[in-house]
């Protein structure tokens, strides 16, 4: 799995590339919790390569999610594909997260 | 006439998670031979990962150097994967999934396995350990 983040403006942009699962979802949740002690807003988490994603992936953007909010920030996903829309689903998290088609959209 | 045998794959691992796309991989190749469609495929794919993960986080408590056995069972329209460890038998009723209404992190991958398989099953074995195995079948064709 590969994360690159940049910024714009209080924005933080991650783009995840591979698998999310047991072994990679700590490097995820390490770099996630920068961004949330900086309090970035929103925070964008660009899932559009990421071929695979389990619970523990699944957590570790639950756990992202309650911290913005405990901040007053946003955290919002984009580019999920049928795959792990249907997780989301799956685990009714669907209502839970902001879900744009893409970084462009998640950054409006 | 009697049904064929099934294609039969063993694999034996240590219960390290970077092994975790390895497990996959392999199930994978199980998809391939029952000819599943993409959602029966995916669903395949994260029930065994989340039922590995289970056993290096739950039997084995992280400890990463214990084996794990996987045996997959395949014909058309049908998998069947036994996921085998030797580590403290997990009473299933200790690990079962959360209410999906409570949004907090874990205990989402046994709810996954039981939203997806046809059948999951949790017996003690001869090791001491736990036997987990799963049954997915290829939804039936749509109706005309």
């Amino acid at each position: 799995m590969k994360i690159n983040r940049t910024s714009q403006g209080t924005a933080a942009i991650f783009t995840v590339e591979g698998q999310v699962d047991m072994h990679t979802s700590p490097d995820l949740r390490t770099q996630l919790r920068a961004a949330l002690q900086e309090k970035a807003t929103p925070v964008v988490v660009d899932l559009t390569a990421v071929a695979f994603i389990d619970s523990s992936g699944l957590a570790t953007l639950i756990e992202a999610l309650q911290a913005t909010n405990k901040y007053g920030g946003r955290l919002r996903l984009c580019g999920l594909s049928t795959s792990v829309q249907n997780l989301f689903r799956l685990s009714n998290l669907t209502s839970i997260f902001d879900i744009r088609a893409t970084s462009a959209d998640a950054l409006k | 006439m009697s049904e064929a045998a099934p294609d039969r794959i063993h694999v034996s691992l240590c219960s390290d998670p970077r092994y975790l796309p390895l497990v996959r991989a392999l199930a994978q190749q199980g998809a391939e031979l029952a000819g599943f469609g993409d959602e029966a495929r995916d669903t395949l794919l994260l029930a065994v990962s989340e039922a590995v993960s289970n056993v290096i986080r739950h039997a084995y408590r992280d400890r990463h150097d214990q084996p794990v056995d996987i045996d997959l069972r395949a014909r058309p329209g049908w998998v069947q994967v036994e996921v085998v460890d030797r580590g403290r038998f997990v009473d299933p009723s200790q690990i079962q999934s959360r209410p999906l209404d409570e949004i907090r992190p874990g205990g989402l991958g046994v709810h996954l396995m039981r939203a997806t398989m046809d059948s999951v099953e949790y017996r003690k074995n001869d090791f001491g350990g736990t036997t987990l195995t799963l049954v997915k079948r290829a939804a039936p064709p749509a109706l005309a």
